[in-house]
């Protein structure tokens, strides 16, 4: 059996042969046989570097925490694609491609600390001072405060405090929980000062914030999050795949389901009357004329 | 509101969020861990439990100006689709409708139809790579043409980026009083070092892009005034003058194409990406059928990577799980150790993320006038 590539790659990831698989330096198996455990191996994979106890503790607690959310977007898109009965995989696929510029916007946020701790090396600023500038930039602009905000859980995503106090608790604390705490001190007291309802920090802001300090990159983080997400996802979609009916529009549920019809509300042009093709030459220049079609462009 | 005695109250407002949690029942459990600390935002020790009752709204409703459909028919932007292939319309047609509510010229329906079937095949690029090695896991064959479309992006299939690019430049000669070829020449300045620039040496030789245009130009002329195909002629135009021999794509071409007969960038983009997916469904097949059968499908995708191709660490002895106590941890305390950090294993460690750069929009400026 030829087991040559496909795509041929330098890289510094790992290597394969028919005896070991490397892994940044550490055979795999080894690692394994010597007690390493998962957590760990994602720490040699982003940052190649075995993680301290309370490092590899803290991301256990955060992966743990973080791998389910019930009805989230990411869920909604497994449970609606698994409805047509693709392979599972597809679905799982769909959750993890859900996460976005809304859904855990992981690798934003980490850019966004990233681009205000560089601008406290640059000024000479302390951490807390640039965590100020962050949110009265973001918020004199208009513009929302990423980690901060979740349209469900109303009083402050259950998982988020509790993921700073953790990692106070085990101590990995770093610079990025200290940018955090101030950017949502500061973030409190002005919406107080403004007379604004309350919005309490969010997973992003907690989790994202932890992964920082436990030395993920931006992206690493946002990997980490998103896939550790599609675990769950794919136990929504398999249990939809198999206690639930195809389709999501049976009428013999006791709930009318995602796709009844009568879950369709249509707010588009009126039912109309279609144009033989003899006539259609100047109908359709009739439409371009009027013009009335561009409300409907999207 | 009810008994609020046991509700959980929000410990930074004062505040009961939701009316309704208070006709839920509540549990006064043991503190776990860090739940006791008074520091929390609100009371973990005595939440709610259950799912939240019902409140007076409607209920859900998938919400559509795009299509219905009841017992009985399917309507797209209010025409019954079974009446549209019956009265002749075929798929060029009903992405006018989809996609702009409205039935297109003839001579819109055949531009469409002349750059579907330009874009439906690229050879071995991407879209047909990646399905190609989804599909040697022996995947469906859907899950191998549906991961295609991820293949575009800004720069391969670009088509969005070109297009919002072209209509800014567009817009100047009326928003800001240019000569077409002043704006085509500003928009060649500033944007062709752009991944999504649209022009390039890859097609000097391959006139199929040129071949689109002058197929537009032709077949719209005297039903339409056309902006965009004309305007992306003067664009490479001034490439030419500013950067050498290079000509339109036909990633670019398409898309002046297409925004002539009034279709959004992102409109542009999403037929197209479906489109080669279609292509892409030939290539599993084929990758199915002549590969498969030839190698053993390469053990089905597990190939083996040459210590040769390796250039990461050098091979350790793993630590005994005893010494992890005397591992040092990667906190950084201060904004110059954080950097001198991040830097260090953005130039050692590839794979780690940390040389990917990303530019954040400036926060200074006011996003759709919502300045305080």
């Amino acid at each position: 059996m030829d087991r040559k590539p496909l795509i041929q790659r330098k890289t510094g990831i790992s290597y394969k042969t028919e005896e070991k698989t490397v892994l940044r330096g550490y055979n795999v198996c080894e690692l394994a046989d010597a007690g390493y455990t998962f957590i760990d191996g994602l720490y040699i994979l982003f940052q190649g570097r075995i993680p301290a106890e309370n490092e590899r503790a803290m991301l256990d607690y955060e992966v743990a925490e973080f791998l389910e959310h019930s009805m989230s977007p990411s869920a909604a898109a497994a449970i609606g694609v698994i409805n047509g009965h693709p392979m599972l995989p597809a679905a799982v696929g769909a959750s993890i491609a859900t996460f976005g510029g809304a859904h855990g916007p992981g690798a934003q946020h980490g850019y966004m600390m990233k681009k205000y701790l560089d601008r406290a090396v640059l000024e000479h600023k302390t951490v807390e001072e640039v965590a100020v500038e962050c949110v009265d930039e973001y918020m004199d602009s208009g513009r929302a405060v990423m980690g901060m905000g979740q349209p469900q859980h109303l009083d402050g995503d259950p998982r988020a405090e509790p993921t700073h106090l953790k990692q106070e608790e085990i101590g990995v604390v770093g610079v990025y929980l200290k940018f955090q705490r101030a950017l949502e001190k500061r973030f409190y007291a002005r919406r107080f000062a403004e007379g604004r309802s309350y919005v309490a920090v969010n997973m992003v802001g907690a989790g994202n914030t932890a992964l920082s300090d436990m030395g993920f990159s931006p992206n690493a983080a946002w990997t980490i999050g998103c896939v550790t997400r599609g675990y769950s996802c794919s136990c929504h979609a398999l249990y939809t795949l198999k206690k639930g009916r195809a389709w999501g529009a049976s009428r013999n549920e006791p709930m009318v389901q995602m796709l009844d019809l009568s879950m369709i509300k249509y707010i588009g042009p009126d039912d109309r009357e279609v144009p033989p093709q003899s006539e259609r030459e100047a109908y359709a220049l009739n439409e371009l004329k009027t013009g009335e079609f561009k409300k409907w462009v999207i | 509101m009810g008994d609020l005695t046991n509700v959980a109250v929000n410990r930074m407002t004062g505040k009961v969020c939701d009316e309704r949690i208070a006709t839920m029942k509540h549990s006064k459990r043991k503190p776990i861990g860090n739940l006791a600390n008074p520091n929390l935002l609100f009371d973990y020790t005595n939440r709610e439990v259950g799912t939240l009752p019902d409140d007076n709204r409607a209920h859900f409703k998938w919400v559509s100006e795009v299509a219905y459909k009841n017992i009985h028919r399917i309507v797209t932007r209010g025409y019954d689709t079974t009446e549209l292939v019956e009265a002749g319309y075929g798929v060029c047609d009903v992405l006018f409708i989809d996609f702009q509510a409205r039935i297109p010229l003839v001579e819109e329906r055949k531009v469409l139809d002349y750059c579907l079937l330009v874009g439906l095949e690229d050879g071995l690029s991407n879209p047909a790579l990646i399905a190609r090695l989804v599909a040697r896991g022996k995947s469906y064959l859907t899950q191998a043409a549906g991961a295609s479309v991820f293949a575009f992006g800004e720069a391969y299939g670009a088509f969005k980026n070109f297009g919002y690019m072209l209509e800014k430049y567009y817009n100047k000669i009326a928003e800001e009083g240019l000569s077409m070829a002043d704006a085509a020449a500003l928009c060649a300045k500033e944007c062709y070092a752009e991944d999504h620039f649209g022009i390039n040496e890859n097609y000097v030789k391959d006139p199929t892009p040129k071949h689109l245009l002058a197929y537009a130009e032709k077949t719209l002329a005297g039903k339409k005034e056309l902006k965009y195909v004309p305007f992306l002629k003067e664009v490479v135009k001034a490439a030419q003058a500013q950067i050498g021999y290079v000509e339109a794509d036909v990633m670019a071409a398409i898309t002046a194409a297409l925004m002539d007969c009034e279709f959004t960038p992102d409109a542009v983009w999403c037929m197209l990406g479906v489109t080669r997916a279609f292509s892409a469904g030939a290539h599993v097949c084929e990758e199915i059928e002549r590969e498969c059968e030839r190698d053993g499908f390469d053990a089905y995708g597990s190939t083996l990577t040459p210590k040769e191709w390796y250039d990461g660490p050098a091979d350790k002895p793993v630590p005994p799980i005893t010494e992890r106590g005397n591992f040092k941890g990667g906190q950084a305390q201060t904004p110059d150790e954080w950097k001198a950090l991040w830097n260090k294993k953005a130039k050692e460690l590839s794979g780690s993320g940390f040389a990917i750069d990303f530019v954040l929009d400036d926060a200074r400026k006011v996003v759709h006038g919502k300045k305080k």
